[in-house]
């Protein structure tokens, strides 16, 4: 006796339909999505990696805008120093042809004006402000950091902090973003306000001149030390771009691995799987079409 | 009975046989596409012999009770599989759900949000006396606080989804219990009388495939024609001809209802079926999920708050909460929210002056710290992201593999039990062949008689 087959193959032909049916869906969102994982069950472990992966993807996108930024900034501040180095050289000079003692008093007088005004200069680029903020003021931005206060040790009075702002440039590095103006302008080994104000009365007086001209040559000396922080600190930031931007490719293609799709299996998939669907088409067609022996039965 | 009136008794019997037999055929081929149905056997016997004269004559055929042709065991194999596909029915169901609204290959999720949050306080820290930038994290921190209240609100949606299914889950398995029960007294009747279940027993069969699929059931031959049906850890569901109810009873503690047996809470043990699906969704796998999403909000809330608290403010005062501070761990994500609305409130400075952005370096840096659970959140939240793919992953496979079982088990059942339309025609030509052979056999038996009569009218 041969053995018996189910004689109903609706139920095969039907889960074979809906098997090529489902493969055809899966291929089609692989290609029209570009990538073989849609949810999270497609593959755990990658879905789960997305998610640093996005993150360290937009912290890079963060930090690099944190870089735009600071690099303005930065240089706003580097410009202002620069404007102080050029200004304090003058003064330097005019402090050595005032030390001649060659001069006349109303040359000498003379000399006294244009320090006056050069530390004046000084003066406003010390209280540079960047987007409203106080560059030189510590982290006391909103406050005008430098006055001129003859009660004061040098006449200038320091109205900031001694606080210094630190900010992520990566994931892993942050930098110093400001110097203390005090530590600039008015630094105990180098007070380029307080010098200039010693110039300035030294001018006046005829005495001294010399004297001053040297505290001032080591305040700028100390200006131009100070300076030298802007200076790395925008370096830092290029080299910190440059490392984000490949970090950034890195993970793009990283996230493209992860959940990437190769297009060409991907389409070969497509085209396999609409073969397979259109077979099993055509042979539930047939089958369910062919007669059997009650159809010959007269 | 010999002589031509005993053939003419054979021959009308086997019309009525035949008849019988071809009217069974018919019966199968109209139950081709039964769902459930099990062809019927024609069962014919001949009768017993009579003698006539120290002679055995054969006395002619007669139809006997038809029998289903079917395979019990193949059929409590197949109800087995049934309860696996309807857990995991259930299970997906709701989780493929949950997915969606993790879905962070398709970017949506918490993720987007938390960095975020993270982001506005990195670029707060750029320039932190900006006000639209202290605002900037106000807004960030509204919308983490809302991504994490919609997915607590979505699963616990889930979960009283869930609930609802499980209440007519079991009012569906007391309507077949009932119906079960009552077969099982026409089974058993039949069977007293010597007869086949047959589609009785098919009915029956069905009803406990549909029974399989909403709960895990164990099946028991009680004889008789009786089946015993208890749930997989013995709860009785049909003895005989009486089926036991199950109930449903609210549980205020976790405002869900409980299924109760006879007066006994059997939900933990409830296995197999869509029920078993449902409360394993309602009463493990999203609780767990909640659960960690709870953590994650409350962690993140403390160590934003503790952070915050440690900072000043942009009037040099000691900062504030930043989110409300959770009531409880359970509570945390249905109920995060930011604490304050006035951006000067921000406490980014960690000296009191405006220009200070030490603390707010110190709260964006709070995403590389370990403070959910002794990890960072973005690593928590990917364990759990992975958890939730993993699960559905492996309920999928299982899926798969159920089905392939399901299909194959089917293909036996059809193999055995079902109506061959070819088969069916075969035998209705061997019926006709033979209901022809004896309306012959009556035609030449009706002319002997005519024969015989005659004579009998010349010779008198």
């Amino acid at each position: 006796m041969s053995i018996r087959i189910n004689p109903d193959p609706a139920p095969d032909l039907l889960a074979a339909i809906q098997l090529d049916q489902q493969k055809q869906s899966t291929a089609t969102q692989q290609v029209s999505t570009g990538r073989p994982v849609n949810s999270l069950s497609d593959n755990p472990a990658a879905a789960a990696d997305v998610v640093f992966n996005h993150i360290q993807g937009s912290e890079d996108d963060q930090c690099l805008q944190n870089i735009s930024d600071l690099s303005s900034q930065l240089q706003t501040a580097d410009s202002a120093l620069n404007s102080v180095v050029t200004a304090a050289t003058q003064a330097i000079s005019l402090g050595v042809e005032g030390a001649n003692g060659n001069l006349s008093a109303a040359n000498q007088q003379a000399i006294a004006t244009q320090v006056t005004g050069i530390r004046d200069q000084i003066l406003s680029l010390a209280n540079q402000t960047y987007e409203g903020n106080y560059l030189f003021a510590g982290t006391a931005t909103s406050t005008q950091p430098f006055v001129l206060n003859g009660a004061q040790p040098g006449g200038v009075q320091y109205n900031g902090n001694t606080h210094v702002n630190s900010i992520d440039i990566s994931a892993e590095n942050s930098i110093n973003i400001n110097v203390p103006g005090s530590q600039i302008f008015t630094n105990p080994n180098g007070n380029l306000i307080g010098s200039l104000n010693g110039l300035i009365t030294a001018l006046q007086t005829n005495t001294g001149v010399g004297a001053a001209v040297t505290t001032l040559q080591t305040a700028f000396s100390q200006v131009t030390t100070q300076r030298v922080f802007y200076g790395n600190s925008l370096q830092q930031l290029t080299a910190s771009q440059t490392y984000l931007n490949t970090d950034k490719t890195q993970v793009a293609t990283q996230e493209n691995t992860l959940i990437g799709v190769d297009l060409a299996s991907a389409a070969t998939n497509l085209s396999q799987s609409t073969t397979a669907l259109n077979a099993v088409l055509s042979a539930t067609n047939q089958i369910l079409s062919t007669l059997n022996l009650l159809s010959y039965l007269k | 009975m010999g002589g031509l009136l005993g053939i003419l008794s054979i021959a009308a019997g086997v019309l009525n046989a035949d008849e019988g037999a071809a009217t069974i055929t018919s019966n199968n081929i109209a139950n081709v596409n039964t769902p459930g149905y099990s062809r019927e056997q024609v069962n014919l016997s001949s009768n017993p012999p009579i003698q006539v004269g120290g002679l055995l004559f054969g006395d002619g055929v007669s139809l006997d009770p038809t029998t289903s042709i079917r395979d019990n065991l193949l059929q409590q194999r197949v109800d087995q599989e049934n309860q696996s596909a309807g857990q995991l029915g259930a299970f997906l169901g709701s989780l493929n759900q949950v997915q969606a609204t993790f879905n962070e290959t398709s970017g949506s999720g918490l993720q987007t949000p938390l960095t975020a949050f993270f982001n506005s306080l990195t670029q707060l820290s750029d320039n932190p006396s900006d006000s639209s930038l202290r605002e900037g994290v106000i807004t960030a921190g509204q919308n983490l606080a809302s991504a994490f209240q919609q997915d607590a609100k979505g699963l616990v949606s889930l979960q009283s989804s869930a609930n609802v299914g499980a209440q007519q889950s079991v009012s569906q398995i007391n309507t077949l219990t009932t119906q079960i029960a009552a077969l099982n007294t026409q089974i058993s009747g039949l069977i007293g009388t010597g007869q086949d279940g047959g589609e009785f027993e098919d009915q029956r069969s069905q009803l406990v495939n549909q029974l399989s699929g909403l709960i895990g059931v164990s099946q028991i031959n009680a004889g008789n024609g009786n089946l015993t049906l208890t749930t997989t850890n013995g709860a009785a569901l049909v003895v005989g001809g009486q089926s036991f109810a199950l109930s449903t009873q609210l549980n205020p503690s976790t405002t869900f209802h409980d299924v109760y047996s006879n007066g006994t809470d059997i939900t933990s043990t409830i296995t197999g079926g869509t029920l078993g699906g449902q409360i394993q969704v309602r009463d493990q796998e999203i609780p767990s999920i909640l659960n960690q999403v709870n953590t994650l909000a409350c962690g993140l809330a403390t160590a934003v708050n503790t952070q915050s608290q440690a900072g000043f403010d942009s009037n040099g005062n000691p900062g504030v909460d930043f989110f409300t501070a959770p009531a409880s761990v359970g509570s945390a994500a249905s109920t995060i929210s930011v604490a304050i609305s006035d951006p000067n409130l921000v406490a980014a400075s960690s000296d009191g002056s405006v220009g200070s952005n030490g603390n707010a370096q110190a709260l964006a840096n709070i995403q590389n710290q370990n403070v959910v659970n002794g990890e960072t959140p973005a690593n928590y939240y990917g364990k759990l992201i992975y958890q939730i793919g993993n699960d559905i992953s492996n309920a999928n496979n299982e899926q798969t593999s159920v089905g392939l079982v399901q299909q194959q088990l089917q293909d036996q059942q059809g193999a055995i039990s079902g109506v061959s339309l070819n088969e069916e025609a075969v035998n209705l030509v061997r019926y006709q062949s033979a209901y022809q052979a004896s309306a012959n056999v009556l035609n030449v038996i009706n002319t002997l008689l005519l024969d015989t009569l005659s004579i009998t009218t010349v010779t008198g």
